[in-house]
Formats: structure tokens, C-alpha cells, sequence
């Protein structure tokens, strides 16, 4: 619970500077750090920087960067929402996700924007423009989201910013899951800093580190703004959240490789009776949290950015209040009133460090050492089922941890045109329930409202948004089966037989409270779209589907093998055609038989030379 | 001895015989007559008939002589018709002895004396002759008008065939035509046309500065974007007045210059960008690494607009030896002092050395970069250094013109070479469409060449022979190795064939051997 407020601490402090502009400085930033259990560390950096709208349409960038500028003003976006992930959040142990799962994308690149446009085609050529403007400003393949990537979510996704007016805008949705992202990301995201990598928070951003996290995402979000009595200002978010192994991360630079320990300095847990010289129990990980910034990101923080806004605290650090932490010299610390959050002041120029020691060993260190994690709403997982080349099927687990409360969410899939779903096999079941979902009343039923739009053979993609509910305290299982299609000797990638990404499924949770609030609201208004606010959001681990893959020789060995038959036939045909038969005492002896009788005589020559020699 | 040994068959009917040719050729019939037309037809690649040696003359300059026939009136409203024709003659007379340039005529023709305010707007240039002190010229600022003066004793009676006078608008006129005779010559001589004239009189210093020009401006588009950047090299200053100062400084040139081009803006405000060279003081061979492009993000325009940087960068560096520098980049004899350098079809880069506190530049600090930004961008754009702004700009257009018709031509003459140099390229129908259009444009611009359609045709000729040069479908099937046809067509022909050529020759064996048995029998015949 003290979690809970710390994050709640956070987020008003966040919302108070974002829903202020104008009383804020133009640009922001903070980096919030946050040790996880088992020996993990979560370090949210957030950057956000305003412009005012008239500005931006004249061309004037002061903040916001010229490049992203450009681009949305050329493809008349008024949103973007960029996301680029790797790894798994762990939410077993690492509890709730960062900005409740605002700020994250599946595995891959996901991006999703509202264009303004007046019909259908225009919005796909000016996304055409914008993804392929994106790939070359981040180094990314985004120029592949074509027309069997893209989706137009119907429920999942709401606008962030305010905008005046919905009716000219399109909602494009597009995600590529087999895309690495790597150090060629992120050096362009640093590059639409205002201060670059050069100072702030952003120096401690270093790809050796970033890309070696259990997990990570970046994010850029683009909205516009509007506070009553006030100019508009379009705000450009970018975020980037990882979760730091501890000890992977205090590994030396120039000895990279892992090795086990000697002996003696394993790290065991000694208050175990079988503890000796030669048994060892792991001690827990959580055990040994201590660490310095410049151990885990291998330098320590340069200054602030002359720009932030001087308000904001720099670097905030949740841990509980009773453990120690030690900085550099002109920090200042000032403890948050929750008691398990403090954020440091930082002196403009000079290097700041801090230092993590050891938890006192004291009683319950699992309770001081580390803020217990928050649990989320909900947790999901989700599968392949069945074998075989033919056909498959999907499982999703979803878990709703509370006792007493539904959870309702959306939750969306956007599959490649190459699996066929068949949409009857939908099935959503309680676990332990043995009824059939259709049998049960409608209060009751799990699935409330489908939206699906099938795909078109090497034209679009599935996609496939359940709005449904999971009962407090209890699993559904979602499955449906699929069909396998076979591709074309040319739609194969090269490396066909690793198997085919399939993007990551979006749950978006429903914020309870809002439709009280706004009455009619989300209930059933435009098709029972989500409040404005979703209230969680989480993505599943993308999955790898294996297609049935041919022998890539298969047509020289087709040209071959049915040339062959063909020549057989033909030449068999015509030498029948041409050829003159006869019998066989007509014609001259040929054949075997002569060359036989020519080699008896030889050989009968031979033994009679032998003979007589 | 084997055939005596052997038996030997009955003979065959004779119409077995010719059945078995007939079958035979029938094959072959097929083969030849069906089988070869279809797989020729299946198999060719699509070319289109390009009108490939009229694309040639045209690179050549056979198609077209570039000419500039300029009219220049003469408004005398002080003189007599005939004194006016006369001295009209003359001064015709005195600039073809001075001209030695065929494609760049000055024509002079005689304006109606009512038209007494106005210029002639179908002509280039008006020449308004009026009696005064001495001989003096002087060009309106904003109208192509050059006032002439001359002292009474100035008119040539009619008999005279020399005039002080004349020879004196002659030379005017020659010295106001002067770069752009140059320019246009210079342009014609690099291209392949063959051209007869050659600026003469023509310090090689000058015509260096003339073959620099096309070199440094950037190719003719009709809108230009414009980025202005603050780089510094620290966090400091972080915002700029550029709002007011493109006011002030900028947008009287954009504003001249809105006939020819539309031009879009935006700044950008850079922190903590560190240059490509941390020298204090900069060399010349510094100056083209100075642009840190791989850290600065100066990404052209997307819109297809082509992008002109200026940058003004915070700092301490100078430039060495002022002197060199700009003698050897050539046009910034301007600037008071080298700040600043430009980057040729790209821009210009302004070194601005301020205190270290500064926070916020206002527009007044950013006056001498933002002159130094408008004289590069004429330069950038092209337009002449001197002579009255209307003038130049029609010279402007003229240039463009020849300029853009010379590429056009050129391009066309390199499709047709990769045509003939690539026999297994495809030709798609578009790109033929796109080069008769080119055609048609460029002889409609060759026939109006120097007027403002002239100008237009160009562009037009020029985007269309660039479309087609540059079509995507061209390079398709380019690689298609020999091998694979090999590893296609060997398995089906190879066994197909070789029954039917061993039957064709057994056949024509068999057919030979028949002739030479009913000789030999024939000979018998004889002997017995």
C-alpha cells in the first residue's frame, strides 16, 4: 500500500506539471528509481517538453525537435505514440508495470497515431508517409507496417490529448514484432533531447546498458494540450523504462563475461542447518541490494539540463524511508511525505552519485530493503496450443488477483493474414467451471462485446477486439484456433524455419470509475467505446508461430522432375512414331546377344591360347 | 564383312518411308513454326521504340540552338522618328561589332513615344533617352528601366554613320548583359553543345568564378525550404529572437524573390552540439568537416522541397587567414570579416562568438548573420551579383532556363545511351510516353526560349526526362543471371531435343544413303 502511494505521490506531481504547462517551464525530466525484488531495478527516465501549437505551425522549435516536427506537420498527425520493447515484464515478482502500463509497447515496434484526414485513403497515404518518415529518422524498419500490419483498433485505444474535435481524425495502428531494437534506436531518441546525452539524466542512457536489461521500452508520445484559458501547447513525451539486473549490471566493463564465483564467496545463505563448507543454499537476491549509479549505468550522472524545469527534482529513488543512501556532495534530499519515496536535488554542474549500501541485516530485510510491489489488476499470459503444421490454437491466461472486484478490459489482437482464427472456436471459460460459457446468463457472461475484421489474404491482418470481464478472484481461459496457411515460394522470409512473429495482444483495462462518473459514458455510446482513461494497460509476450516451410530448391527440383517426365513421354512417343519394327528374324542380328557371342569367342579363344601355351 | 554375316531386313514400303518424313518434319514444323514463336514471345523482354537518335541530337545540341533573343525599346519622346531610327541603327550597328556571342541577341526596337511613364513589359529592358547635361545611366531600382541622358550635341545628324552616343548605350547595355552573356555561355560551353563562341574578354579569374556558379546554387525547384539553426556548443544561449529577426532581416529578399520561388521556414534551437572540427582556429580543409552530420540533426525537408541550411553556431572559432579564404571561395568579399563560409547546394555556416552568459539572442545580435544569410542565399539561389534587381531576376530566369533545358537534353541523351548500352534492360511504355513529352517541352521551350513560358516548358521538359530516367520498373528484371535460364531450360530442352535432331539426322542419313544406292543402281543399269 505504501507503494501504492508513493506511485500515487509520483503521479500527481507528474499530472501537476503536465496539466500546468504554462506554469511550468517548457521542458522537464526526472528519472525515478525504483528497486524491484529479486535483485532487479527499475529506472523510469521521463522527458517532456512543450511547444506552444502556433509556434509549431509556424515552424518555430525550440524544444521540441525540428526533426519529429517536421514529419507530423507533413503527415498531418495530431497524435503519435511510438514504442520500442524488448524483454518481459516479469509481473509475478515485479508486481504492477511502471506509468500503469501507459508507456509501454509489445516486443518490437509498435505505433499507433491519430490522423487527421478526410476519408479512408487519405489516411492511409499520409501513414504511408509517416511510417516511412519514422523508419528513416529511427533507424527502424517502420516503413514495413504496410497495409497487412496496420489495424484501426475500434475500442482499445483512446487519444491522450485533447483534441477539439474526433471526426476527421483516423486511429492507425501498426506493430512489427520481429524488429530488434538496438543501439541504432537509441541514439536518435537522444538526439530529439534538448540537452541531448550530454547532460541530465539522459547521460546515464548508454546502449551497453539499455539494450542488456531484463527489460525495456522506449517510448515517444505526441499530444496536444489544452488548459481552459490558456494557448494550446503540443508536448512531446519520451520515456524509457528498464528494469536493470543488479548484479549482471555491477559486472566490470572489461570482464564482461560471467563466471561462477570461487567457492568461498558464493553467496550463501548461512542461517540454514545444513549450511557447511561444502553445501551451500543460494542466499535470496534480494539480500544484497546495494549498488551506486555509476556501478549500474557505468558513469555517474553529468549535472542537470540547464532547461529543466528547476521545480521538478531531478532523480527520485523509492526505497523506504529507514534504509540509507548516500550522495554526492550538494545533493540535497528531501523525503517524500509517504515515507517510501525521497527525490534529490542536484547540483547544475558537477557529477552527482549515489550509493545504495547493504540493508541492514536486520530481522525481515525483505520488507525494508525494497518497496513491495504493487499488484496489478490483472495478469495475462498467453500461448500456442496443439501440434502439427496444420493447425493451432491460442490460450490466454487471465488472472484477476483481486477478491472482491471485476476486472473489464479490452483485449486486442492483431494477427498476420497467415493465420486464418476461426472466430466460432472463441471460447472464454472460468478455470474449474465446466459450463460452457453460452449457457450461462447474461450478467454473467465473460465475453461481452467481440469487433472483428477478418483478414484478407496478403492484404490485411486479423484483427480481433474482445471487450470482456474476469470474475474477482478467479482465471479465464480465452482460446481459439487458427489455421495455418501456406505462403508463396516468395513470402518467405530467410530465415523461414526461426518462425513468424506474432504481435504482442493488448489488454487495455477499463477504468470502473469512469462510466459512473460520465453517465451514459463508456457504457454503450459509439459501440460501447472504453472512458478516456484506461485504467491499466498490459501486453502479452509476442509469440512465434512456425509455418509449414518448403525445401526452397523444391522448383528446380519441380522444373527437373517434371522436364524429365515430359522428355520420357515425348521421346518415347516419338521414337515409336519414327522407328521402323521388324520382326526379329528379319532383320540383322543386334543387340546383347551379338556382343555377348563376340566376347564368348574372345574368352573361348583366350582359354584355348592358355591351354595350349 | 559384318554384312555378309548379317541378315538384312526387307526393304520398307515406300510409303512407310515418307510417312515416317512426314512425321518428322511435321515435328519440326511445330517446333519451329509454334514452339519458337511462343516461347520468343513469352520470353522477350518489353522495350518500348524511344525515338533514340532524336534523344541523341538533342544531348548533342543538334536539336536545338539555345537562343536568347532579348528585346530592348528605346523610349525617345525628346527625339524625332527618324533621328530616333537612326540612332536605333547605330546603336544596333555598335553592339554586333561588340557582341561575338550568336545565341545571345540584344535586338533594339523603337517604343511607341505615347507609352511615356510606363515601360514596355513585352521587352527586357526600356531604355528612356532623355536630353540633359552629360552622358549618364542609371537603372530604376525597381523597374527594368535604364535611364539615359545625353548632352544636346549628342544625337547624330543623319548622315553621321558613328555616333558618341550610341556607341555609349552599346556599351551600356553590353556591360548590364555582361554576366549573364557569360553565365549562359559558360553553362553552354560545359554542356555538350557545341558552341562556336567563347566569352572572350573574360579575365580567368572570372570565368573560374563563372564555371563556380552552377556548382554552388542549388538545382531549380519551385519552393525552397529554408532551416535556420542555433547550434552551440553548450547549454547556453537556449532561445533566440529569430521570429522577429527573419522579420527584419529575411523576408524583404524572400519577398523579391516570391516570383521565382515560394520558400517555407523553421528554426531550430540546438544545445550541447559539438562541431565536427574543435579547432580554435579553422583552416580551410576544416571548414567542409566542421558540420558534425552524423550528431546534428539537420535532416532535409520530407516534403520534396530541397532544403537550405543556415546555421549560426556559438563559439570561439575563427577562420584562418581571411584574406585566402574568401578569395578562394570567392564570393564573400562581402562579409566584413570571415565568420562565416558556404557550403555549396547546402548553405552556410555562421561562426557568432558571444559571452559566455548569454542566455537569449535578441534579433539585433543576429543582424550581421541573418545580411551575411540573405547575400548567400541570392548566391545559393543563383541570381546574378550585379546590375539593377528586376534585371537580375529576369536573368535569373533566363539562366534557369538554358540551364534546365541543358540537363533535360542531357538526361535524355543518357537514357538513350543506357538503351543501346543495355540491350536486356525493359523499356516500360511510361518511360517512352515520358520521353516524347520531354520532346514536345523542350522544343516548345527551345522555340520560346528567354520568355516566361520558356521557363515553364523547361521545367516541365526537365521533370519529365528525370521521371523517366529514373522509372523504377526499368531495373526490374535487369539481373537475371544466365545460369538460372540455364538450370530452367536445360532439363526440359536438353532431353526433348535430343530425340527429335537424332531422328532429323538419322532421317536425312537414311535419305542420303538412298540417293547414293539408286545412283550406284542407276550406274549398274548403265554398265550392263
Amino acid at each position: 500500500m505504501g507503494q501504492f502511494l508513493s506511485f500515487l505521490w509520483i503521479s500527481i506531481f507528474a499530472l501537476l506539471a503536465f496539466s500546468s504547462p504554462a506554469l511550468g517551464a517548457d521542458y522537464h525530466e526526472q528519472l525515478n528509481l525504483r528497486p524491484l525484488p529479486q535483485s532487479a531495478l527499475l529506472a523510469s527516465f521521463n522527458f517532456r517538453s512543450n511547444t506552444t501549437v502556433s509556434e509549431f505551425e509556424k515552424g518555430n522549435f525550440r524544444f521540441f525537435p525540428r526533426s519529429l516536427g517536421q514529419i507530423l506537420q507533413h503527415a498531418g498527425t495530431r497524435e503519435l505514440h511510438l514504442r520500442f520493447s524488448l524483454g518481459r515484464w516479469d509481473a509475478e515478482s515485479w508486481g504492477a508495470r511502471p506509468w500503469n502500463g501507459a508507456r509501454e509497447g509489445g516486443t518490437g515496434v509498435e505505433l499507433w497515431a491519430w490522423l487527421e484526414a478526410h476519408a479512408d485513403d487519405e489516411a492511409d497515404r499520409k501513414w504511408l508517409t509517416l511510417t516511412n518518415a519514422l523508419s528513416g529518422l529511427f533507424c527502424a524498419s517502420l516503413n514495413f507496417i504496410d497495409g497487412t500490419r496496420t489495424t484501426r483498433p475500434f475500442m482499445s485505444f483512446q487519444p491522450e490529448g485533447d483534441h477539439s474535435t474526433l471526426t476527421n481524425m483516423h486511429l492507425l495502428y501498426g506493430v512489427l514484432p520481429h524488429e530488434v531494437v538496438c543501439t541504432e534506436n537509441l541514439t536518435p531518441f537522444l538526439k530529439l533531447l534538448p540537452c541531448k546525452g550530454k547532460a541530465g539524466i539522459a547521460s546515464l542512457l548508454d546502449g551497453h546498458k539499455l539494450f542488456d536489461a531484463s527489460w525495456q521500452t522506449m517510448a515517444i508520445d505526441v499530444r496536444p494540450i489544452c488548459s481552459p484559458g490558456q494557448e494550446c501547447v503540443l508536448q512531446i513525451e519520451q520515456t524509457i523504462d528498464m528494469v536493470l539486473d543488479i548484479d549482471r549490471s555491477k559486472r566490470p566493463r572489461d570482464n564482461p563475461i560471467p563466471r561462477s564465483p570461487p567457492a568461498d564467496q558464493l553467496p550463501c545463505d548461512t542461517s540454514k542447518p545444513y549450511h557447511s563448507h561444502d553445501t551451500c543454499f543460494p542466499a535470496d537476491h534480494t539480500a544484497n541490494q546495494d549498488w551506486s549509479l555509476s556501478q549500474i549505468f557505468g558513469k555517474p550522472l553529468k549535472g542537470t539540463c540547464p532547461l529543466t524545469d528547476p521545480a521538478v527534482p531531478p532523480v527520485c529513488l523509492q526505497v523506504p524511508d529507514s534504509r540509507s543512501v548516500f550522495v554526492s556532495e550538494g545533493a540535497f534530499e528531501r523525503k517524500n511525505p509517504d515515507q517510501v519515496s525521497r527525490c534529490y536535488e542536484i547540483p547544475p554542474s558537477a557529477d552527482f552519485e549515489m550509493a545504495l549500501p547493504k540493508p541492514d541485516s536486520s530481522a525481515d530485510t525483505t520488507t525494508t530493503a525494497v518497496v513491495a510491489p504493487e499488484t496489478p489488476l490483472l495478469y495475462a499470459e498467453r500461448s500456442f496450443t496443439g501440434h502439427g503444421q496444420e493447425r493451432g490454437g491460442v490460450q490466454t491466461i487471465l488472472r484477476n488477483p483481486s477478491p472482491d472486484t471485476d476486472v473489464e478490459f479490452v483485449y486486442m489482437e492483431t494477427l498476420p493474414w497467415f493465420m486464418r482464427i476461426y472466430l466460432h472456436t472463441l471460447q472464454a471459460r472460468v478455470a474449474g467451471d465446466a459450463r460452457t460459457p453460452n449457457s450461462t446468463t447474461d450478467d454473467n457472461k465473460l465475453v461481452r462485446q467481440v469487433y472483428y475484421r477478418p483478414a484478407v489474404d496478403r492484404a490485411r491482418g486479423t484483427q480481433l477486439e474482445v471487450r470482456m470481464r474476469v470474475p474477482p478472484a478467479s482465471t479465464v481461459f480465452v482460446t481459439y484456433d487458427f489455421e495455418k496457411s501456406i505462403l508463396r515460394y516468395t513470402e518467405y522470409p530467410p530465415d523461414a524455419n526461426r518462425g513468424f512473429d506474432v504481435a504482442a495482444a493488448v489488454i487495455t483495462v477499463i477504468n470502473p470509475h469512469h462510466g459512473e462518473g460520465g453517465g451514459e459514458g463508456s457504457g454503450d455510446d459509439a459501440g460501447g467505446k472504453l472512458g478516456r482513461v484506461a485504467a491499466y494497460t498490459l501486453r502479452t509476450t509476442s509469440l512465434l508461430c512456425s509455418l509449414p516451410t518448403p525445401d526452397f530448391s523444391m522448383p528446380y527440383n519441380v522444373i527437373i522432375f517434371t522436364s524429365t517426365a515430359i522428355a520420357l513421354a515425348f521421346g518415347g512417343v516419338f521414337n515409336i512414331l519414327v522407328r521402323r519394327f521388324v520382326a526379329a528374324h528379319e532383320g540383322p542380328e543386334g543387340g546383347l546377344g551379338v556382343v555377348l557371342g563376340r566376347v564368348k569367342g574372345r574368352l573361348v579363344g583366350l582359354v584355348k591360347k592358355g591351354v595350349e601355351g | 564383312m559384318a554384312r555378309q554375316n548379317s541378315r538384312q531386313p526387307p526393304p520398307e514400303k515406300p510409303s512407310d518411308r515418307r510417312r515416317r518424313s512426314h512425321i518428322i518434319l511435321s515435328f519440326w514444323l511445330i517446333v519451329l513454326c509454334l514452339g519458337l514463336p511462343i516461347w520468343w514471345k513469352t520470353t522477350t523482354i518489353y522495350r518500348a521504340n524511344l525515338p533514340l537518335q532524336e534523344m541523341l541530337d538533342w544531348s548533342d545540341g543538334k536539336a536545338c540552338r539555345p537562343v536568347f533573343p532579348l528585346h530592348i525599346s528605346i523610349q525617345a519622346n525628346a527625339l524625332q522618328e527618324h533621328e530616333a531610327q537612326h540612332l536605333l541603327r547605330l546603336t544596333q550597328h555598335a553592339l554586333d561589332d561588340l557582341n561575338d556571342f550568336s545565341g545571345h541577341h540584344l535586338r533594339l526596337q523603337l517604343a511607341p513615344p505615347s507609352g511615356t511613364s510606363h515601360y514596355d513589359r513585352d521587352s527586357v529592358l526600356t531604355i528612356r533617352l532623355a536630353p540633359g547635361e552629360t552622358s549618364t545611366a542609371n537603372f530604376e531600382p525597381h523597374e527594368p528601366v535604364l535611364d539615359i541622358t545625353y548632352p544636346p550635341n549628342g544625337i547624330p545628324s543623319p548622315t553621321s554613320s558613328s555616333s558618341p552616343l550610341a556607341t555609349y548605350i552599346a556599351s551600356q547595355l553590353r556591360s548590364a548583359f555582361a554576366e549573364e552573356q557569360a553565365a549562359i555561355s559558360s553553362l553552354l560551353s560545359a554542356s555538350s553543345i557545341p558552341s562556336d563562341h567563347r566569352p572572350q574578354g573574360l579575365s580567368p579569374d572570372a570565368s573560374d568564378a563563372l564555371s563556380k556558379r552552377p556548382a554552388r546554387s542549388l538545382r531549380y525547384a519551385p519552393t525552397y525550404h529554408l532551416t535556420f539553426s542555433l547550434f552551440t556548443g553548450g547549454p547556453l544561449p537556449s532561445s533566440w529572437d529569430i521570429e522577429g529577426a527573419i522579420d527584419e532581416y529575411m523576408k524583404p529578399v524572400l519577398d523579391i524573390l516570391s516570383p521565382i520561388h515560394n520558400f517555407t521556414i523553421d528554426t531550430q534551437v540546438q544545445l550541447y552540439a559539438a562541431p565536427g572540427v574543435q579547432n580554435e582556429v579553422l583552416n580551410k580543409e576544416d571548414l567542409s568537416s566542421f558540420i558534425n552530420a552524423a550528431e546534428w540533426p539537420l535532416s532535409p525537408s520530407i516534403g520534396g522541397a530541397p532544403t537550405i541550411n543556415f546555421i549560426v553556431f556559438v563559439g570561439d572559432q575563427t577562420i584562418a587567414t581571411p584574406s585566402q579564404q574568401s578569395s578562394s571561395e570567392g564570393d564573400d568579399a562581402s562579409a566584413p570579416a570571415s565568420h562565416s563560409w558556404l557550403i555549396p547546394q547546402w548553405g552556410t555556416v555562421y561562426l557568432l562568438p558571444l559571452p559566455h552568459d548569454t542566455t537569449h539572442l535578441a534579433a539585433s545580435a543576429l543582424k550581421q548573420p541573418f545580411l551575411t544569410f540573405t547575400s548567400h542565399l541570392l548566391s545559393l539561389t543563383g541570381i546574378p551579383q550585379s546590375g539593377s534587381l528586376p534585371l537580375r531576376l529576369s536573368t535569373l530566369a533566363r539562366i534557369r532556363s538554358a540551364d534546365l533545358l541543358l540537363r533535360a537534353s542531357s538526361t535524355l541523351g543518357s537514357l538513350a545511351r543506357l538503351a543501346l548500352a543495355l540491350p536486356s534492360i525493359s523499356i516500360p511504355r511510361s518511360v517512352a510516353d515520358g520521353v516524347a513529352k520531354t520532346i514536345r517541352h523542350l522544343r516548345l521551350a527551345c522555340e520560346t526560349l528567354g520568355g516566361p513560358e520558356g521557363l515553364a516548358h523547361a521545367r516541365v521538359a526537365e521533370a519529365e526526362a528525370e521521371r523517366a530516367f529514373f522509372e523504377k520498373s526499368m531495373v526490374g528484371q535487369l539481373y537475371f543471371p544466365d545460369e538460372h535460364k540455364v538450370a530452367v531450360y536445360l532439363p526440359l530442352l536438353g532431353p526433348v531435343a535430343v530425340p527429335l535432331v537424332m531422328g532429323l539426322i538419322n532421317e536425312l542419313k537414311a535419305w542420303l544413303k538412298r540417293r547414293r544406292d539408286t545412283a550406284e543402281a542407276g550406274k549398274g543399269k548403265k554398265r550392263e
